[in-house]
């Protein structure tokens, strides 16, 4: 049953305990009803037909005694209020009803009659439901009817069998009510699951469920919190790690940039192939460096271990800082000047370096930076002279170590300048991505979340 | 007199390199491998400026920084390989006055210690009229610039040189609202990516020293997303 499986856990458990409580009460409506119903019809049957017996036992005393006027006998009979008399006598009938005759008398019964049975038998009528219990009197050679409306009894059962109904549909309401309600103590510890989990992927590792008395539940709570526990104590042993590496690594390049820098200030005295290996090492050495920045800021992004952003950035002032960081002029900034954003400075200044490096060695130059809004967020578009992005690498340029046909993401000499990038614009809270510029370059769009001033 | 740095550092390598590129530079270089000779040679020989490494064999550099500010308030640089939030402010909170993180390129270090031998001299000259920070009689403080101090009730208040400055620097505009990175540039020296918690810390430190209730501050006071303001009682 695909549709039934396509509900969510919840609609399906009220539909369950509803569909169990139609089926009950149905079955007890129904059985209910039979047995009353077979009672009512029973004990009305033998009234009627008592009532009968007595009735034709007079008029069988009355017949035999000779002369007798029929609709006289008939009317003196005495029959209960609606009953009818019907006589059949020396192959005539008589009615105590003007309106009756032979015909209100169903043939099978007459043709019991015939045969020397008593008999009773239940038909509709015009008049509704009725009983006729007949009587053969071989001894003055009549058949003696007597018809007894069952309108009360029917309506007894109409009312009876109506309330069984409500009742039922009472009885599934209820049950839907309760499946409701069981499904929310079900789906409710599943809620606080999932909203706990978000929370810890959302970054919050201190995030734990709550005790609970439920032994049930308490087992999951328990594994479930000894799983984030895990997962924690395993972040916090790479994140560990990282610094570990971090300070093993600094410590050699600290000396060796000292070294080289110290080399380099006194590079005159040195003679000309000695200036040249210099040149390479300290060019190295530069790269070495801003990998290991790079590969350490993505490793402790990953652990999430960053600062949260929490200083109000005005995104002009900062830019133009970069741009002049880098030996352009701040004049490339154009359009809004008083967007402020949330961010952690050194991190947003660090990605914007990197895409304006990316412009400066792989798009031939960066040509126009411009600051826009759109909705509650601020767009920061750099455009570059450059041949471009095709389409199909548009994506893979922000990858780690992607080395396309563009080896665009080596912008900083690592292959990692460009994931920082969008790593870092993730960090705060918003997204990067790459189009065509409208000079036919490539354009860098970076999403930021502005902030009211 | 050329000033006299003392370099704090368990790796040798390191060290032999800070000393020649300071030597370069024009300062006198003295050297301790652990925190215990660190002490001994502040006592004896009392340096300028100090340079402790964070990570130092078996008395780590926060206890080295907090022991060398019990004996004296000559401004202290760390060096650290760790750039964490947490380990750079525990540093500034055991009393350091500013950092580097390795790997660092020696123009920063000079920059930095060039600031503060700046700082050194402008306080002793620059010699302004005293400045009430309090005027309840009971506890009356007073920044005297000429003497490069702050005296509550006659009594000299132990401020390090950098909190006298960041105080001094609130002084020269009472009442209004200096931003952490202004405060940093003037302060400090550092550029516009400067790490704005050091302005945080120091602020702390300099509260529990002047401030009538450090937990409520009446003296020094926040704003919000602004930065700081000096409001004389």
């Amino acid at each position: 049953m695909p549709t039934l499986r396509a509900l969510s856990l919840r609609h399906r458990i009220v539909m369950a305990f509803a569909a169990v409580a139609l089926l009950v009460s149905t079955v007890f409506a129904t059985s209910t009803y039979l047995l009353a119903r077979g009672y009512l019809l029973g004990q009305r049957e033998r009234v009627v037909q008592h009532q009968t017996f007595a009735d034709a036992a007079f008029v069988q005393r009355r017949l035999e005694s000779a002369g007798a006027d029929v609709s006289a006998v008939l009317t003196a009979a005495g029959t209960p209020a609606g009953h009818t008399i019907i006589l059949k006598w020396r192959g005539q009938w008589y009615a105590s009803a003007l309106d009756q005759g032979r015909d209100a008398v169903p043939a099978g019964l007459r043709q019991q009659l015939a045969e020397g049975d008593a008999a009773a038998q239940r038909f509709r009528s015009d008049d509704g439901p009725s009983l006729v219990v007949g009587v053969p009197l071989p001894s003055v050679q009549a058949e003696f009817y007597e018809i007894a409306p069952l309108t009360e009894l029917d309506g007894i059962l109409r009312l009876l069998s109506g309330i069984l109904i409500g009742g039922a549909l009472v009885a599934t309401a209820a049950g839907a009510a309760l499946g409701a309600w069981a499904s929310r103590s079900v789906v409710t510890p599943l809620n606080r699951v999932a909203v706990t989990a978000a929370s810890i992927a959302g970054g919050e590792l201190d995030t734990r469920l709550p005790a609970t008395d439920d032994p049930e539940l308490a087992t999951i709570v328990g594994s479930f919190n000894s799983m984030v526990d895990t997962l924690q104590q395993r972040i916090n042993r790479d994140a560990r790690l990282a610094a570990d590496v971090s300070h093993e690594l600094r410590s050699p390049l600290t000396t060796l940039v000292g070294s080289v820098d110290l080399l380099n200030a006194r590079r005159d005295e040195l003679p000309e192939r000695a200036q040249r290996a210099l040149d390479l090492v300290t060019a190295d050495l530069q790269r070495f460096r801003r990998l290991l920045d790079d590969l350490l800021e993505l490793a402790r992004s990953d652990a999430g271990l960053d600062r949260r952003p929490d200083a109000t950035i005005d995104l002009a002032e900062l830019l133009r800082q970069v741009l002049s960081e880098i030996g352009r002029e701040p004049t490339l900034l154009s359009g809004a000047d008083d967007a402020l954003v949330l961010a952690d400075k050194p991190r947003l200044s660090r990605l914007f370096r990197n895409l304006f490096e990316n412009a400066e060695t792989h798009g031939a130059g960066l040509t126009a930076i411009e600051i826009s809004r759109t909705g509650n967020d601020v767009l920061v578009l750099v455009d570059d002279s450059g041949a471009g992005i095709p389409p199909h690498e548009r994506e893979r340029v922000f990858e780690r170590f992607a080395t396309g046909a563009t080896k665009r993401g080596s912008s900083s000499g690592t292959g990692l300048g460009l994931a920082l990038v969008a790593e870092t614009a993730a960090v705060h809270g918003g997204s990067v991505w790459c189009t065509a510029s409208p000079s036919g370059g490539a354009r860098f769009v970076v999403r930021l979340p502005e902030i009211e001033s | 007199m050329p000033m006299q740095v003392l370099v704090v550092e368990d790796d040798d390598r390191i060290r032999a390199v800070l000393r020649l590129a300071l030597e370069d530079e024009g300062y006198q270089v003295a050297e301790a491998a652990d925190t215990p000779s660190a002490l001994e040679q502040v006592r004896s020989a009392m340096p300028d400026l100090v340079m402790v490494d964070l990570m130092l064999g078996e008395i780590d550099g926060y206890t080295c920084i907090r022991e060398v500010r019990r004996m004296s308030d000559i401004p202290i640089v760390i060096v650290s390989a760790r750039s964490d939030t947490h380990d750079i402010v525990a540093g500034l909170e055991a009393g350091a006055d500013d950092y580097v993180t390795k790997p660092f390129q020696v123009k920063e270090i000079t920059a930095r210690l060039r600031a503060l031998r700046r700082r050194l001299r402008t306080t002793a000259e620059a010699a302004e009229p005293d400045v009430i920070l309090d005027s309840d009689p009971s506890r009356r403080l007073v920044l005297s610039t000429a003497r490069g101090a702050v005296m509550l009730d006659g009594n000299d208040v132990p401020l390090t040189l950098t909190e006298y400055r960041l105080l001094a620097e609130l002084a020269q505009a009472p009442g209004r609202v200096l931003s952490r990175s202004a405060l940093l540039a003037s302060v400090w020296e550092h550029g516009y990516y400067g790490d704005e918690r050091i302005v945080d810390v120091h602020i702390r430190r300099l509260r529990t020293k002047i401030e009538r209730d450090p937990g409520r501050p009446q003296l020094v006071v926040t704003m919000r997303g602004m930065g700081y303001r000096l409001d004389p009682q």
